[in-house]
This record gives C-alpha cells, sequence and structure tokens, in this order.
C-alpha cells in the first residue's frame, strides 16, 4: 500500500537540493522569462486586489441602479453597465480580491497539510505511514469536485470561510502524496542519518534539516494548490453556489450567466469576470512551470541549435516524479 | 449577437433537415406547416392577422397544427404519468387526466363543469353531490363513469400517499359514494373552502385500470407510463421530448383544435427562451430577462400576458425575542421606506408588479383590494419622511442604526437584486441591511422556526380568492412556537384572535359577507404590518400568434396561462387552435 | 502475486471507506428531499403529505443511520439501487443512469481518451524535437490553456463560434425534433451538438497531457540505455518509441487513471455550461434535490471508475515495467 498513485519511480532517483542557504531559487526565478510574466502578472492582480480604488473611481460597485442598464462601453464605463446598473469595469476591478484571498490562504493551507501529512508518513514510518497514506489515497480517489457541491451546500450560508475551508479539506491530499515519496527519498540520506546519531529530536530533524531540502517542491505544491483553489472556487461561484452578495469574479460571472448578460447586450459583464479568472489562473501556472524548470534543469528551453540535436540532453537529469507529478498537479486543479 | 443566437437554431435545423432529406431521419411530427422549425421560412401567409377569436361568442375550429411549449424542468423526462406522482404530475394533468370543475382563479372563481356536470351541496355544506358527465370516454374507448369518480377518492383513502391535498386526513372526508351518474362526497363539516382541492386539483382516474395489477398494489408509486385518461390528448414520451397527440375519443366534439402539442425536455432557462425567441415555441411559462428586447421585438407575434397571483413579502418575526422586528415602529418603517416600484423594475426586470400592503394582489383580485385605506395610511407610495418618523418611535436613526439581516435562498437571483435594491434604500433611514443567501434547505429550515429576524418569502401557494393566501400568511393555526415548524404559511408568527374569527367566519358567510371579511383583513394587514409584500409572484406566460390563436390574455382570462398550471392548462389546450389549419 | 494481492485489498479498503462517506456526507446535509417536491407541487401540497409520498418511495426519514447505512451498503453491492427521491421521483436509479451513462461515455469518455492521447503523442514529439520550432512555443501555450477553467472556455467558444458564426448549437444533446434512432440526421445532430463541450473539455484537458509526457521524456531521454540504444546504430524512430516513450509513458498512464476523477469533475460543469443531460448533471440536479440514492449511487460509480482506472493501471504497469513485480 505504500505508493498508490504516485508514479512508479525509484525514490533513490529523486532530486535531492543540496542544502543552500540563500536565493539560489529565486534568482532563477528572477532569470526565467514564464516565472517573469506569470509573477508580472500576478504582481498586477496583486495590486489590483489590494487597491482597488487606484483603477476605479466607484467605490461601492454592487450598489444597484446607480447607472442606466446595459448601457454599452464608452468613457464614462469602460464595459459598459450591467442589467442591474452598476459599473462592469467597477465590478470586475473589485472582483480580483476575493479569488486571490482563496489562491493565496486556501492554496497556503492545503500545502501546509500536505507537507505535514505527507512528511510525516514518510518519516513515521510503519503504522503511522500506513494509516495516513490510506487516508490520503481515499481522499485523493474520491471524486472532488462532487464533494465540494456537497460540502459547501452542507455549510448552509456559503461564506468565504466555509469555501476556503472545503477547498482546503478537498485540496491537501495529491500534495501530501508528493512531499511523503521525496520525503521517503530523503530518510536515509547521510546529513539525515548524522543529525540522528548526533541525537538531535525528530521534530528538529523534519523541520530543519528535511524541509529545506524540500523548499522547490513545497513552493511548487503551493502553486498548484492555489491554481486549484481559484479554479474550484470559481466552479463552484459559477454554479451558484457561492455567496450572490461578495464581489468575485466567480459570483459576477454567476450573476452574469444568470442574468442573460450575453443575450442582452452586457457582454463585458460576463468576458471580463471570465478573462480575470484566466489571467490569475495563467500566472499560477506559469509560476509553477517556471518552478519545474528551475528545480529540473533538463526542461528549461534549449537554443534552437541544429546539428546540436542532443544539446542540453546530457545533463545529469535530476527529477521524473518531481516534475510530473507537478506539471499534472497543475492541470489536476480544474 | 441576439438575433445570430436564433438564426443559429434555424442553421442548426436546418442542417438536420438537409441531412435528412437524403435519409430517414423520422422527425417527431412531420405534419405540414409546424414541423417546430417554422420561424419564419414555411407556413401560410399571415394573413390571419384576427387573435383575439376567443374573446367573444364561442366559435369553433378545424382540428390541426402543431403547438410546441417552451418550459424549462432541469431535467429530462422521467416518461412517469402518474397523477398521484407529486413530482411529474405536472406532465399528466389537464393533459390526460381531468378534474370534476375547472374553477378559474383569475375570474372570481368562475367555473366550468368538466367531468361533472353539474353539483348540489346540501344546506349546510356537508355534503356535496357531483352528477358525471354522460358520454365521456377513457382514451381506450370505455366509458366514465360515477364508478371510476368514486373509485378514485376510494383510493386516497386506501393509499393515504395518493391523497395530495389531505381530503380524508385534513379536509374531513368521510364517505365517498357512487349511485347511478351520481357521487356524493360526505364532510365532518362545512367543506366549502376545500371545493377548489377536491373538484378542480384532484383528477379523476379510470377504475378498470387502477384496480389491477402493479396500479392497485401500489397506486402511489405506479410509473404510468402508458396512460389511460378522459383528457384531451394521449401521449407518447422519449426523455428529450413528450409529445401529445389529440385524444380521439375526447368528449368534448371538434376538440383539442391543435391536434399535436410538443413538449420539449428544457434543462435551463436560456435555450428554452431561445427557442421561444425564434418562434420555435410558441406557448412559454418562464421567466426572461430583458423580455423586451430579447423575445417581444424579435416579432411582432410575441406577446406576453404574466398574471400576478402571489405575494412576495419582506417578512419580519414578530415574536417577542426579536426586539427590532416585533416592534410596530420597525416594521412601519420598512414598509414606508421600500420603493416598491423601484424594487419590481430594477429587480424583477419590471415584470413582477410592486405588491400592496393589504396583501391583496392585483389586478387578480382587484374587487377585493381596498386601494383607499392603503392610501389613509401612506403606504400607496415610498415616503422617508414618514419612515424616518416611524423608526424614531422605535428608537432608531442614522445617528443609531439598525442593523438587520434578511435570509433568501440561494440561486434565486431576481430575490438577490431586489434585496440589494431594498438595502439600498434602507441605508438612507438608518436599517443597515445584510443579505445572508442560503441553500434553500437551511433557508427552510430557519424560515420555519423562525430563526431569522427578516426573511425574504414568496407563499407559495394560493386559491381563488384573497382568503386562501391571506389565511396562509396570517391564521394563528398556521404558526407555530419559535423553534417549532411553522411550514403552514404563517411565518411570521402573527398571532391575532380577531383575524383568526374573521378568517373562520369566511367558510360559511355569503358572497357579500365575504368581501367585507377580507376587507376588514385587509385593515389589520395595514394596521399592524404583519408582513410587508414587496412584488407580486406572476404566473409566467409567453405566447405567439403567428399560427395560433385562442390564448388567455388580460381581456380574456379564461384560465391561468401558464403551462405547468395545472388545471388550467387544459382550458388553454381547449381553446388554442392553428390558424393555418383553418 | 503478493503485490496484486494487496492492490486488491487496498481497492477493496478504499472502496469502503469512499462509500462509507458517500453515505454520510449526504444524510448529515441540512433539510431534505421535501424541498423539491414541495417546489415541484407548487407548494399545494402540505409537508406532512409530502413526506408521505417519499416514504412511499423509499424515503426513511425516521429510521436509525446505523440500519441505513447497513442496508444501504448491501444495497450498493448487490445493485438494489432504489429509486430516486429527487426531481425524477420513482424513476429507478439504474433506468436513470442507464439514460445518462452512454451521453457521458460518449462525451466525456472519448475526449478524455482522446485528449490523452493526442497529447501524449505531441508531448513525444516535443521532447525529441527538443528546441525546435514545436518545442519553444508549445509549452508555453499549454501551460496556457491547463489553466482555464471550463466555464471560461466554453464562455468563448460560445462567443467566437455559436454567437457571432452561428454554426455550433450550445446546449442539448440532440434535436429534439429528431426521432433518436440510427438515422444520418439524427447522428449528425448528435455530433453537432457535442462539438462544442467537447472542444471544451479538449482544449483544457490536452496540455496537461503534453507537458507531463514531455517531460518524463526529455528526462527519460538523458537515461544511459537511450545512448546505448543509438550506439548500437538502432533507427531513431525505434529509439523513440520503443526505448524512451515506453517508459516516459508509465508515469503518464498512473496519470490517466487518476485523471478520471478530474474528468468525471469536467463532466460536472461542462454538461452543466451545455446542458448536456449526462450523469455530471444528474449528479448535479441530485444534490440539489437531495436525492439520497441518486447521489449515492453516482458517488459509488465515480469512486468505483477511479478506484478500477488504478487498478488496470496497475497491471499494465506491472506488464509494462517488469521491476515493480519484484518490488512488492
Amino acid at each position: 500500500m505504500t505508493i498508490l498513485i504516485s508514479p512508479p519511480v525509484d525514490p533513490a532517483a529523486l532530486p535531492v537540493r543540496v542544502r543552500k542557504r540563500g536565493g539560489g531559487i529565486w534568482r532563477s526565478f528572477l532569470s526565467n522569462r514564464k516565472a517573469n510574466i506569470g509573477f508580472g502578472l500576478f504582481f498586477l492582480l496583486l495590486v489590483m486586489s489590494v487597491f482597488p480604488s487606484l483603477f476605479t473611481g466607484v467605490d461601492d460597485p454592487t450598489a444597484p441602479a446607480r447607472y442606466m442598464p446595459r448601457l454599452p462601453p464608452s468613457g464614462d464605463h469602460w464595459l459598459g453597465t450591467t442589467s442591474l446598473g452598476q459599473d462592469t469595469w467597477a465590478l470586475f476591478i473589485y472582483g480580483a480580491r476575493q479569488p486571490m484571498i482563496i489562491a493565496v490562504v486556501a492554496g497556503g493551507l492545503a500545502t501546509v497539510i500536505s507537507v505535514l501529512v505527507g512528511v510525516s508518513a514518510a518519516y513515521l514510518g510503519g503504522i503511522a505511514d500506513d494509516v495516513l497514506s490510506f487516508i490520503t489515497n481515499v481522499v485523493l480517489v474520491i471524486p472532488t469536485f462532487p464533494l465540494v457541491i456537497v460540502l459547501s451546500a452542507y455549510a448552509g450560508h456559503p461564506t468565504l470561510t466555509v469555501m476556503i475551508a472545503v477547498l482546503v479539506v478537498t485540496g491537501w491530499s495529491y500534495g501530501a502524496n508528493q512531499m511523503r515519496v521525496q520525503a521517503l527519498s530523503l530518510r536515509n540520506r547521510d546529513f539525515l542519518e548524522s543529525a540522528r546519531v548526533r541525537g538531535e529530536r525528530r521534530l528538529y530533524i523534519i523541520v530543519c534539516e528535511m524541509l529545506p531540502t524540500m523548499v522547490s517542491l513545497i513552493i511548487a505544491n503551493f502553486l498548484g494548490a492555489a491554481l486549484y483553489s481559484v479554479l474550484n472556487a470559481a466552479g463552484l461561484q459559477f454554479l451558484g453556489l457561492g455567496d450572490p452578495n461578495s464581489t468575485g469574479w466567480g459570483t459576477m460571472l454567476y450573476w452574469a450567466d444568470s442574468q442573460g448578460a450575453l443575450e442582452n447586450g452586457a457582454e463585458w459583464w460576463a468576458i471580463s469576470p471570465a478573462l480575470g479568472i484566466a489571467a490569475l489562473g495563467v500566472a499560477f501556472a506559469l509560476m509553477n512551470y517556471a518552478f519545474d524548470e528551475i528545480s529540473n534543469p533538463a526542461l528549461r528551453p534549449v537554443r534552437r541549435q541544429r546539428g546540436k540535436k542532443f544539446a542540453g540532453r546530457f545533463r545529469p537529469a535530476s527529477s521524473v516524479a518531481g516534475s510530473a507529478v507537478s506539471a499534472s498537479g497543475a492541470a489536476g486543479g480544474e | 449577437m441576439r438575433h445570430g443566437k436564433s438564426s443559429l437554431l434555424a442553421v442548426a435545423v436546418s442542417i438536420g433537415l438537409a441531412a435528412s432529406a437524403c435519409s430517414s431521419t423520422k422527425h417527431t411530427s412531420d405534419n405540414g406547416n409546424g414541423n417546430g422549425s417554422g420561424n419564419g421560412s414555411s407556413s401560410s401567409t399571415s394573413s390571419a392577422s384576427g387573435s383575439t377569436g376567443s374573446n367573444s361568442a364561442p366559435k369553433t375550429y378545424k382540428q390541426g397544427g402543431t403547438l410546441t411549449i417552451s418550459n424549462e424542468q432541469g431535467q429530462t423526462w422521467p416518461c412517469a404519468f402518474n397523477p398521484f406522482n407529486a413530482s411529474n404530475n405536472v406532465e399528466a394533468n389537464g393533459f390526460i387526466y381531468e378534474p370534476l370543475v375547472y374553477v378559474n382563479t383569475l375570474q372570481n372563481a368562475k367555473e366550468t363543469p368538466m367531468l361533472a356536470s353539474s353539483y348540489q351541496w346540501n344546506a349546510d355544506k356537508t355534503q356535496i353531490t357531483f352528477t358525471i358527465r354522460d358520454g365521456a370516454k377513457w382514451s381506450d374507448g370505455q366509458p366514465l363513469t360515477a364508478d371510476d369518480v368514486a373509485y378514485t377518492f376510494q383510493l386516497m383513502k386506501q393509499t393515504p400517499a395518493t391523497d395530495l391535498y389531505t381530503l380524508w386526513s385534513g379536509a374531513g372526508l368521510t364517505d365517498v359514494k357512487a349511485s347511478g351518474n351520481q357521487v356524493t362526497l360526505t364532510f365532518k363539516q362545512n367543506a366549502q373552502v376545500y371545493f377548489y382541492q377536491f373538484a378542480n386539483l384532484v383528477t379523476i382516474v379510470p377504475k378498470h385500470i387502477w384496480s389491477t395489477g402493479d396500479a392497485a398494489a401500489h397506486p402511489d408509486t405506479w410509473t404510468n407510463a402508458n396512460p389511460v385518461g378522459s383528457g384531451p390528448y394521449t401521449v407518447k414520451c422519449t426523455p428529450n421530448n413528450i409529445e401529445y397527440k389529440a385524444n380521439p375519443n375526447y368528449w368534448q366534439p371538434g376538440k383539442p383544435y391543435v391536434t399535436t402539442v410538443e413538449y420539449p425536455a428544457y434543462l435551463d432557462n436560456q435555450p428554452a427562451n431561445q427557442d421561444l425567441a425564434s418562434g420555435k415555441a410558441q406557448w412559454g411559462s418562464q421567466f426572461i430577462t430583458g423580455i423586451k428586447s430579447f423575445y417581444l421585438n424579435k416579432s411582432q407575434d410575441n406577446h406576453t400576458w404574466s398574471p400576478p397571483v402571489l405575494n412576495v413579502a419582506l417578512v419580519p418575526n414578530l415574536d417577542p425575542s426579536h426586539k427590532a422586528t416585533s416592534q410596530l415602529g420597525v416594521r412601519q418603517a420598512l414598509a414606508y421606506a421600500i420603493d416598491k416600484a423601484k424594487v419590481s423594475a430594477v429587480g424583477e426586470d419590471g415584470q413582477q408588479p410592486p405588491a400592496n400592503q393589504s396583501g391583496v394582489v392585483t389586478p387578480t383580485f382587484d374587487k377585493y383590494n381596498d386601494a383607499a385605506a392603503i392610501a389613509a395610511a401612506g403606504y400607496d407610495k415610498q415616503d422617508l419622511d414618514k419612515a424616518k418618523a416611524a423608526l424614531a418611535g422605535a428608537g432608531y436613526s442614522p445617528s443609531n442604526p439598525l442593523n438587520l439581516t434578511v435570509i433568501s435562498v440561494q440561486g434565486y437571483t431576481d430575490w438577490d437584486a431586489s434585496i440589494a435594491v431594498i438595502k439600498d434604500e434602507l441605508k438612507a433611514i438608518g436599517i443597515n441591511l445584510t443579505e445572508s443567501s442560503l441553500t434553500m434547505q437551511t433557508y427552510d429550515d430557519k424560515l420555519y422556526k423562525g430563526d431569522y429576524d427578516l426573511a425574504y418569502v414568496g407563499q407559495p401557494a394560493g386559491g381563488p380568492t384573497p382568503y386562501y393566501e391571506l389565511r396562509e400568511w396570517l391564521h394563528s393555526a398556521n404558526t407555530a412556537p419559535i423553534g417549532q415548524s411553522a411550514s403552514a404559511g404563517n411565518f411570521e408568527r402573527y398571532q391575532n384572535k380577531d383575524v383568526d374569527q374573521l378568517l373562520d367566519g369566511y367558510a360559511t358567510a355569503s358572497d357579500a359577507d365575504q368581501l367585507g371579511i377580507i376587507k376588514q383583513v385587509e385593515g389589520y394587514m395595514i394596521k399592524d404590518v404583519p408582513i410587508i409584500p414587496v412584488t407580486e409572484s406572476v404566473d409566467w406566460f409567453q405566447y405567439n400568434t403567428k399560427d395560433f390563436g385562442g390564448w388567455p390574455t388580460a381581456d380574456n382570462p379564461y384560465a391561468q396561462p401558464a403551462a405547468f398550471n395545472f388545471p388550467d392548462n387544459e382550458q388553454v389546450l381547449l381553446n388554442v387552435y392553428s390558424k393555418s389549419a383553418q | 502475486m503478493r503485490y496484486l494481492l494487496r492492490r486488491v485489498g487496498f481497492f477493496l479498503l478504499t472502496l469502503w471507506a469512499a462509500l462509507t462517506l458517500n453515505f454520510f456526507l449526504p444524510h448529515f446535509m441540512p433539510g431534505s428531499p421535501i424541498n423539491a417536491l414541495r417546489a415541484q407541487s407548487k407548494g399545494r401540497i402540505p409537508d406532512a403529505q409530502l413526506e408521505q409520498i417519499l416514504t412511499s418511495f423509499g424515503f426513511k426519514p425516521h429510521q436509525n443511520m446505523a440500519g441505513q447505512y447497513l442496508d444501504y451498503l448491501g444495497n450498493m453491492v448487490t445493485g438494489k439501487w432504489g429509486v430516486s427521491l429527487g426531481s425524477s421521483l420513482g424513476q429507478p436509479v439504474s433506468k436513470l443512469i442507464g439514460t445518462a451513462l452512454p451521453w457521458t461515455l460518449g462525451l466525456v469518455g472519448v475526449t478524455t481518451v482522446l485528449a490523452f492521447l493526442l497529447g501524449t503523442l505531441i508531448g513525444t514529439v516535443a521532447a525529441w524535437r527538443r528546441g525546435g520550432v514545436v518545442d519553444s512555443v508549445l509549452p508555453s501555450v499549454f501551460v496556457v490553456t491547463s489553466s482555464l477553467p471550463y466555464f471560461v472556455v466554453g464562455l468563448f467558444l460560445v462567443l467566437f463560434l455559436a454567437i457571432d458564426h452561428t454554426w455550433l448549437p450550445t446546449s442539448g444533446n440532440y434535436d429534439n425534433s429528431i426521432v433518436p434512432g440510427f438515422s444520418p440526421g439524427f447522428v449528425g445532430s448528435v455530433v453537432q451538438h457535442a462539438a462544442l463541450p467537447a472542444l471544451t473539455l479538449l482544449i483544457t484537458s490536452i496540455g496537461c497531457w503534453v507537458l507531463t509526457m514531455r517531460n518524463n521524456m526529455i528526462t527519460t531521454l538523458a537515461e544511459d540505455y537511450i545512448r546505448m540504444g543509438r550506439a548500437k546504430g538502432l533507427s531513431d524512430r525505434r529509439v523513440m518509441y520503443n526505448y524512451a516513450a515506453r517508459n516516459a509513458f508509465l508515469p503518464n498512464l498512473s496519470g490517466f487513471a487518476m485523471s478520471i476523477g478530474f474528468v468525471l469533475t469536467g463532466a460536472i460543469l461542462v454538461e452543466k455550461i451545455f446542458n448536456y443531460p449526462g450523469l455530471g448533471y444528474q449528479l448535479y440536479n441530485a444534490v440539489n434535490s437531495i436525492d439520497y440514492p441518486m447521489m449515492q449511487t453516482l458517488f459509488m460509480l465515480f469512486t468505483v471508475a477511479v478506484l478500477g482506472a488504478l487498478l488496470v493501471c496497475d497491471l499494465v504497469t506491472v506488464w509494462l515495467d517488469p521491476r515493480t513485480r519484484a518490488k512488492g
């Protein structure tokens, strides 16, 4: 029952980042083009969500009947107005905050649980491992989205907290599995052995010795989980399982859909939040992929050199699992 | 973009047709003019402009044509036609099964004899004798008799789950007897107020089918895939479409005029509305956002008339444990501050009219409405000064604002929009309103048990006079202490012995007295403000007059027009005719 | 052999855990099927009567949970799935699922397999032609497409293909005016109606296969045995498919098994967006109307589908990769 879902790889072949304090990862991150684009996009959306008033003069975007309904885009209303007489551009700007919070908080919490469960399972071994892996695998094979629907219906009043809780509960298992596989491969490495011989406490070994070597996987995991949260939250809200009074993009899309925005001349009411969600998703996916390239140099784009077909291919390839898993983790979130 | 969508369907259909021209693709209705795709190309010239045919003297028409109903169901058809199955009897009643007497809510409970040609009450209205129509037949050719009628009511006694309107357990029905062509129902007490249920909502089933086999063993759960009924249509069903064909054995000769009725399963409003806009479907029964541009402007043959039938109200919790909403001043402030016309225009796209504080739905029940009393109390229009004064009397003001939460149902976006408008208006007088949008289950739980300050509520069912709805809202028998379920309609926990007495007296009062009673009850609605009616929910109805005439209209409201409303749907089916078949 | 037994053991244990969860989750949801029925009967029927009606269809609001749970486990295994308590009140669950299943399999199943095969192929080629035009553009493109939500893709497809150019229908599974049967018109209508939802699924799911396969392939190509194959003078094609792709394919395969779960997720959203009457649509309806039997059966089937796929994938892996046999 040890390895269920993870690709059948030899744990010994897994990457072990030589512990390097400092900004090695960060530096490579900055020099990666996909990372730059992804981060730039993310940063723009972050600014939008923190300081919406920089982008629009409207301060209460959801108040109804402030303007004529269904106006076409114009100088006054860049994206026109909604059927309820709200300014679409203002709604769009204010809509950035909620998905951003969901991405960061839900993604972060899910990653924390992944690390806790995955690393403890690997490190403790034995029955603890069996039980933890079993739980992980059960959560993993239960179809997530139906579960999310049931859970959020169960919660009754769909507040942001409920939404985040639901996403965390259903979103941690994939990462936990990866963490466990990688932590397993670390368990018998020399530096941990020596720490054990030194008589360090378990907690110290896990936190101070093991985790730092897994930073890149953890970050990749966070990005994947954030993406998963954004997409699933938007999906839930689109289905009408969110809080209709909130101002997030998913909710905006839900309103647009239920008020027939496309048919009634308020197209931007639907298009703008769709683009917003897509942009946030793309930002996380690009950063995530860039991370794969950073932690696995073999994946980096090579310059097109005809004659030398195998350039870059014979570098010591490090990871199969790390990259494969996180790439599919990114897509798996939908 | 809009017309694009309708032509999209045209293209889709024409591709389908082109492909079928050289093959054996069978269409559900391949008869001449109306194969469901007649949005412009085929059909005779629209010379038949006299669309108000049925208004004057009864006229007969030739049979023919195919009518398509567009009403969103949110699922494919189960192809089950058991009239006792509350979940899908809408597809059976009116089309296949008929009541004894049709009672029209929109015309002051005007009665039309159906399977019963006449009836007679005894003096104290505890016993009613129906005379069953001669010559009525089941669709398999067997005659319909008083035995069938009696058997239907007996069935409800034997299998209580089929007694949908609780006639035996609630209305006090004690005995059913058939003799000759007469059926007599005996009740424990005056049963006049239940007439609407047992004569109009109960539909009659054939004894010879329902007394054998599975039908007799489990009449409540039987599927009844091939129903035998007395109504104007017989049925052929696939999950995607129900096809109703005119019943050759129908007891009204020459009727129904329309020979085929298609009822496709629409999973969502949007495609249903598109088919209406394009003319592919001619009888619509759901909300269309932006109806003017989306539907009415598409064709001069597209019309809408959605008569209001019930109230949608802001319901305050009157229990003393709810300090703010149990104060009259707060409720008056709410009633004065809400601009109902604006809520109607913005929240409901202007398609649900503003409601009256009297609790009487107008224009449907105009006769009962005490407009003068409403105006005298100042509830006929928004009045922020009065609202502020009333609120000040209760100890709140913009500097000492009142915070209230209103519960509503997740997914009812028109309610969300309405509440957003209300919220905006209340802010001006110093009430901060928060909407709590709950799943249906949680909402019902809180509403019934009284766990809320304010609730946005649509009263689900009424009757042919305002009495039925007012009784649901106001009679203390319909309420329960906080924490217990008050599912019968008095969610606000209003208790007033005088009102109870008035309502109790209604059943035995004469017609003129009944009018007086309702006006007195309205007085309490205005004085005590137990609820604040905001808009009036309507019977959604859109109709196309290009090929079809005889529709119910505001001038001739011979039935509630929505296709899902039985037994009213039967009246529509018996009046609508195809112009090209004439 | 021991390995296989362990796998089957795990399969059963997980199935049991999932079934248990499937039972208790819906039952702890607030409310009951009564709400849906009340709405369907337009509020004309008193609540007590509604409960009685549901009881006659097998609704047991007052029986204790333990008893219901045991009954449920037995029924799930023996295939006595009961009748719907929701919007299709009284219809056998098996019949409802039978009606919807072909549509989901046809739409979602075919599209998923197609996306997997196509994606794997593109990934293989991209990695083989490392540094070529395809490889420098594709990864970024697929990173973007795989991060788009279904409804966003659906929305734009509707905007660009269906409305502006009036090409394709956006709702339903076939034209209702056609009688179903194996006629060209019907088949054409089915294909037409499936086009947009299928495209939506394809666009959102193909990227992940391309990227995973490409990455695996690149890593595999750096292995010694590839170098040896080339040194032996084998043809490029032979090395690419028999040596590299075969090994790189393994992780992708288990990814595919895993993805069955995500596919079902996609089914719900895509079927909802395009009003496609498949299993996903039914699950959404069942949850909305608290249709216990329907929810439980669909959950069970979904879980079995995922677990079954994993099991099959394990078997295939054992067959493709002899090393796993030894590992146990």
